[in-house]
């Protein structure tokens, strides 16, 4: 398309009236071809065609006045405008849709369950694992200070108080309080627990020392009990001699004498060293290397009361064995009600270091052993 | 209603404004009969005539003081300059002059002028056609700077600026020129100028943007938005005076916000947007703010070009060091 704008038809005229055209829309025209008698203030003129082409339209009626410079003919030349659009650089029109779906004006004026806190108190609430959604705040225009996550905090960790005169523990009983409650974290403990049938065993037995040597030929057949573990490191250590803690009551607390090499023992020996320690741990003259390097220990709680327990394990060592009180029950034997002896028997192993199997082989030959088979 | 280009919403403003107003005159470089460089300004002197659209000679600093003795005369000039790189011999009259008139005259003369520019790269030209310039005139007192961001908002800011009493300076994105259609309605209604556009809801964080970097801002979200992010995009508009109360609004909810401009980082609005957040929103912040931006660089030539404009990738992995923060 071009557009024929009415050039000046004189010396400075400003406009001209249409007193004929000579063409009309859809003619085709070629170059000086008249169009249309113009009359202007000085004379009447032909205004010849610039171009050759269609007329596509006329910008004036008969007797209208058409100022200089304004449109008169738009041509169809057939070419079409080719516009880069740019003197510079590279900008073509894309026939892309603008989707930008529904525009707000202003703000979306959306409700907030945005907390304000300060930005120590972000922190702190991130590093302690606090939600700021659960803190009251006491700062200014309803702001969460530290200080209210602090006090959140300690909040959420419930204290007890005792009241009146408080004991503090001390020695033993305060070693106890600290490795139960570092046993408590660290171990994965399991319990398994069975009976033996000590009916035939002879009278006048000594059922501790024939525990202990269960306990060695247990560990002969599952030596991954008689062990040390290392649960940070995730290393073990088996041991081939088997020196067995015994937990001891003492008014103090608890002690643990150690047995050395229960395996290389008489049982006279054994009987010997039992009382030896137990004495010493009771009037407190044990010396400190005799509750040294246990592999297995051996809780005997049934001298007092009991059948079966949860024994907790002293690390690094992985089982414990505890005794109930034995008893006398009916039971079935060859089809008859026999009177018999049990011993009840309660293994805790560390789980990280002892499988289910070899804790429940162990418990079978300890029984085994017991049983004497 | 037609589907129109970004810069033929310039141009269906400009007629419509020009149709409704006798006082506003079109003026500029090649405005008349070239059209303009960009084309924004065609067939306006056909349908209005040498004297309300004039070719200028290639003199800016004439354009300015032509436009701002022509504004205090009654007359409402709307001024182009072919590019932002082009403006710079016409700061001693906008500055000095049209930004001052209200105060100088102590209120009894405003100056309604309109500087049009296309500003912003990615369209391959050298460096003074590409420039996003906009913080040097948002930091004038007296100054209305505006950038509007597609083809509707063109329109409506075009006409709020040519009916605004004082100097605005108005900035086109080229690179979004004929980016893409959108149906705009020919009825002379303004968008309101100092005013944000929410462009999408979102909770997670707030991307707030203007002009050309709008584009990759909604892009970025539209792709967070699959992962299960969901971004406020805030297309700011108006430079200068800003319309904090939404971005304020917007980051107390999201508590995570982003500045993205393709002007360089040091000194530019992002910063002063920043700085007001940082003051009057710093305890709804989960995170500290950041900005994407272009570089403290000049911009580079076409095959660097698309390094210089912030990416994507560049808004989305801001997004994630964000949403790191609880």
């Amino acid at each position: 398309m071009k557009i024929f704008h009415l050039p000046d038809l004189g010396e400075g005229l400003a406009e001209a009236e249409i007193r004929e055209w000579y063409v009309k829309v859809g003619d085709e025209v070629k170059v000086d071809q008249p169009l249309a008698s113009m009359e202007t203030a000085k004379a009447v003129v032909d205004v010849p065609s610039p171009y050759a082409g269609k007329i596509a339209e006329l910008h004036g009626k008969v007797n209208d006045i058409i100022k200089t410079g304004a449109p008169l003919v738009t041509f169809d030349t057939g070419e079409g405008i080719v516009d880069k659009g740019s003197v510079v650089g590279k900008l073509e029109t894309s026939e892309k849709k603008w989707d930008e779906g529904e525009v707000i004006i202003g703000s979306a004026k959306a409700s907030s369950g945005n907390v304000k806190a300060m930005p120590a108190a972000r922190v702190l609430a991130k590093q302690m694992n606090v939600d700021l959604s659960l803190v009251t705040p006491t700062g200014p225009q309803g702001l969460i200070t530290p200080d209210d996550v602090k006090k959140f905090i300690s909040q959420q960790a419930p204290t007890v108080s005792l009241p009146g005169e408080t004991e503090a523990l001390h020695g033993i009983r305060r070693v106890m309080a600290q490795a139960m409650a570092q046993s408590h974290l660290d171990i994965v403990p399991v319990t398994i627990v069975d009976d033996a049938d000590i009916t035939d065993l002879p009278p006048g037995t000594d059922v501790t020392v024939r525990i202990l040597k269960a306990m060695v030929a247990a560990a002969r057949a599952e030596p991954a009990l008689n062990a040390w573990f290392d649960g940070k490191k995730l290393e073990r250590k088996l041991w081939e001699e088997v020196n067995i803690g015994m937990a001891v009551d003492a008014p103090e607390g608890l002690l643990v004498p150690v047995i050395k090499q229960v395996e290389k023992r008489s049982d006279e020996e054994l009987r010997q060293l039992i009382d030896k320690y137990k004495k010493s741990a009771s009037d407190r003259s044990i010396a400190p290397a005799d509750m040294q390097g246990a592999t297995l220990m051996l809780s005997n709680f049934g001298t007092i009361i009991g059948r079966y327990a949860t024994p907790i394990l002293l690390p690094p060592m992985v089982a414990i064995l505890g005794c109930g009180r034995s008893r006398e029950t009916v039971m079935p034997r060859q089809g008859q009600m026999v009177i018999g002896r049990l011993l009840p028997l309660s293994l805790t192993v560390d789980h990280r270091a002892v499988t289910g199997g070899e804790a429940a082989r162990f418990l079978r030959a300890v029984i085994q052993h017991l049983q004497g088979k | 209603m037609a589907e129109i280009t970004l810069v033929e919403a310039v141009t269906q403003a400009l007629a419509y404004e020009m149709q409704a107003d006798p006082s506003v005159i079109v003026m500029g470089e090649d405005v008349g009969k070239n059209g303009g460089v960009f084309r924004a300004t065609v067939g306006l002197l056909d349908q209005f005539g040498p004297t309300r659209v004039l070719d200028t000679p290639l003199a800016e600093s004439m354009i300015g003081g032509l436009a701002v003795g022509m504004a205090v005369s009654g007359l409402k000039p709307v001024a182009e300059f072919q590019f932002m790189g082009f403006i710079y011999p016409a700061v001693d009259q906008i500055i000095n002059h049209a930004s001052r008139i209200r105060n100088r005259t102590r209120g009894r003369m405003s100056c309604p002028v309109v500087f049009r520019t296309p500003s912003g790269a990615g369209i391959h030209a050298p460096e003074h056609h590409s420039e996003s310039t906009e913080a040097l005139f948002a930091h004038i007192p007296g100054l209305r700077v505006v950038i509007p961001s597609s083809p509707a908002r063109a329109y409506g800011l075009l006409l709020a600026a040519i009916r605004d009493p004082d100097p605005v300076i108005f900035l086109e994105p080229s690179r979004l020129y004929r980016y893409a259609k959108q149906e705009v309605k020919n009825d002379g209604k303004a968008l309101p100028l100092d005013t944000c556009f929410t462009l999408r809801v979102g909770e997670d964080v707030t991307l707030i943007t203007w002009g050309a970097m709008v584009k990759e801002t909604l892009a970025a979200a539209h792709q967070l938005s699959e992962e299960g992010i969901n971004a406020e995009v805030i297309d700011v508009a108006t430079i200068k005076p800003l319309d904090m109360e939404t971005i304020f609004a917007s980051v107390e909810k999201t508590g995570r916000c982003i500045v993205i401009h393709e002007a360089p980082l040091s000194c530019g609005v992002g910063a002063e947007i920043v700085a007001q957040i940082a003051q009057k929103a710093l305890f709804s912040l989960k995170a500290p703010p950041e900005r994407i931006t272009g570089f403290d660089t000049i911009v580079p030539y076409a095959k660097l070009e698309k390094y210089y404009i912030p990416s994507e990738k560049r808004i989305i992995d801001a997004v994630h060091r964000l949403m790191e923060f609880a």
